[in-house]
């Protein structure tokens, strides 16, 4: 690990640059970036290539996971999937209960090989009812959502500056968005960002 | 025992003629009578006269219960009431578990268990009232007439944004519950928006073919590891810069895992 990593940084401060030359990554040309066909999909129906629901079993490198709408999926997950769980992660942090969102491409024999899988995302927005030691209680229609803190994790947006590691602005009252990390079964979120208006 | 029931008209009516004027002259509350469980009850159309008729029952039972002579008859006339506004909540409970009382002016907040204990505190006061007469006041009576009328105007989720809301303001101003832990601490997402906004990436996001794959710190600087295609894009970023421009980037074939 050391020396691939001794590699990596060797490459991009040694021959690294402030922008990479077009060429270096074959064509740049619009008909690449735009090449991709447009979704084949009908108004209304199902995406085949999207999955929703909760990881019930995981097996090698394949989740099994039942839909909200009651719709199985089998899930795999390869080198080139990219996994979230209040932020990148390795597979071995899917777990059995963990809600996911995932994107991929629908293989012949039914099973969906991710691009991409979102694990326990959440998106919520409400007032702050009161702020505990790093714990953000958010009214959100009524219902108590406790968001936590993360140290080196949780960043917060103040209207449109840079994120900051720095929470400590949020006030009680103020309506604030927050991505997370929902902790399964529980009305508890870790916070990822926390957007406030001002 | 008899002063504690003389008290009680006087705690009770002065909330009730409240309760009353906000739903008969409020136009917030009536502009939103259409949210409430009322309107789940009655019909949305029917809201309004409603709680229009709610408000005049209230405003008589409060000026039988101020105006003398005391007689039972008003004590459980207030009794009523408030029976009736718990199974109101019960009701508003069960079946528009997301819509407001209405109770005392407009508010968003669904029925809790404050306003059962609101209901229930006003309960027991009208039972108390029907025993009401004629009773000299003293320091410790009027001691518990304030408390009572402190603990109705506490349960009042109504209320909360003029004393609840600055008390909490205040509380988290004095112990910094959301002070930053380690200031040299760098959170990922911080790196990335910075990242985003470098000509770095604008040259090369076209190509990355995956999320963060890996990223590690070491002389200042945070290294992100993208997957293109079976090549990789490492971008080197400061750990702590501002300046979109400063960040660095290689494209590299996919070494060997080491």
């Amino acid at each position: 690990m050391t020396s691939r990593r001794q590699l990596l940084k060797s490459a991009v401060l040694g021959g690294g640059a402030g922008v990479l030359a077009a060429t270096a990554m074959g064509s740049l040309g619009p008909e690449a970036a735009f090449g991709a066909a447009a979704p084949d999909i009908v108004p209304g129906a199902p995406d085949p290539n999207f999955a929703e629901g909760r990881i019930r079993s995981v097996k090698d490198n394949t989740l099994f996971v039942l839909g909200s709408n009651m719709v199985f999926h089998r899930i795999r997950v390869v080198d080139g999937t990219s996994l979230w769980k209040l932020g990148p992660v390795a597979f071995d942090q899917a777990r059995p209960g963990d809600g996911l969102y995932a994107r991929g491409v629908r293989m012949p024999d039914g099973v969906l090989a991710a691009e991409s899988v979102w694990l326990n995302i959440v998106n919520i927005k409400g007032h702050v009812r009161n702020i505990t030691s790093e714990r953000l209680h958010l009214d959100h229609n009524g219902q108590e959502i406790v968001c936590h803190q993360v140290p080196g994790k949780s960043v917060a947006v103040y209207s449109d500056a840079p994120p900051s590691a720095d929470l400590s602005l949020l006030r009680v009252g103020q309506h604030v968005q927050v991505l997370g990390a929902w902790r399964p079964d529980t009305n508890q979120v870790d916070i990822a960002t926390v957007f406030s208006p001002h | 025992m008899n002063g504690i029931a003389a008290l009680q008209p006087y705690v009770i009516g002065p909330l009730l003629v409240w309760a009353a004027v906000l739903k008969l002259f409020g136009r917030r509350t009536r502009a939103q009578a259409g949210r409430t469980a009322l309107a789940r009850l009655v019909g949305a159309a029917r809201a309004v006269p409603a709680l229009r008729l709610v408000g005049v029952l209230e405003l008589a039972v409060a000026a039988a219960l101020l105006l003398p002579p005391a007689v039972p008859a008003e004590g459980a006339a207030a009794a009523a009431l408030s029976a009736g506004f718990l199974a109101y909540l019960a009701y508003a409970r069960r079946a528009a578990p997301m819509s407001s009382c209405g109770c005392l002016g407009a508010h968003a907040r669904p029925v809790d268990l404050r306003g059962f204990a609101r209901a229930g505190l006003l309960l027991a006061a009208s039972v108390a009232a029907v025993w009401a007469g004629p009773h000299p006041v003293d320091a410790p009576l009027a001691a518990l007439g304030v408390a009572e009328a402190a603990a109705l105007l506490a349960l009042s989720p109504e209320l909360d944004h003029a004393w609840l809301m600055p008390l909490r303001r205040l509380l988290v101003r004095l112990r910094r519950p959301l002070a930053v832990p380690s200031p040299e601490e760098v959170p990922l997402e911080v790196t990335l928006r910075l990242l985003y906004r470098s000509p770095a990436y604008c040259s090369a996001s076209a190509r990355l073919s995956s999320d963060v794959r890996e990223t590690w710190d070491e002389d200042g600087l945070r290294f992100v590891v993208y997957a293109a295609r079976g090549r990789a894009v490492v971008f080197a970023v400061p750990l702590g810069g501002e300046d979109p421009a400063a960040v660095r980037v290689a494209l590299i074939d996919e070494p060997a895992v080491a």
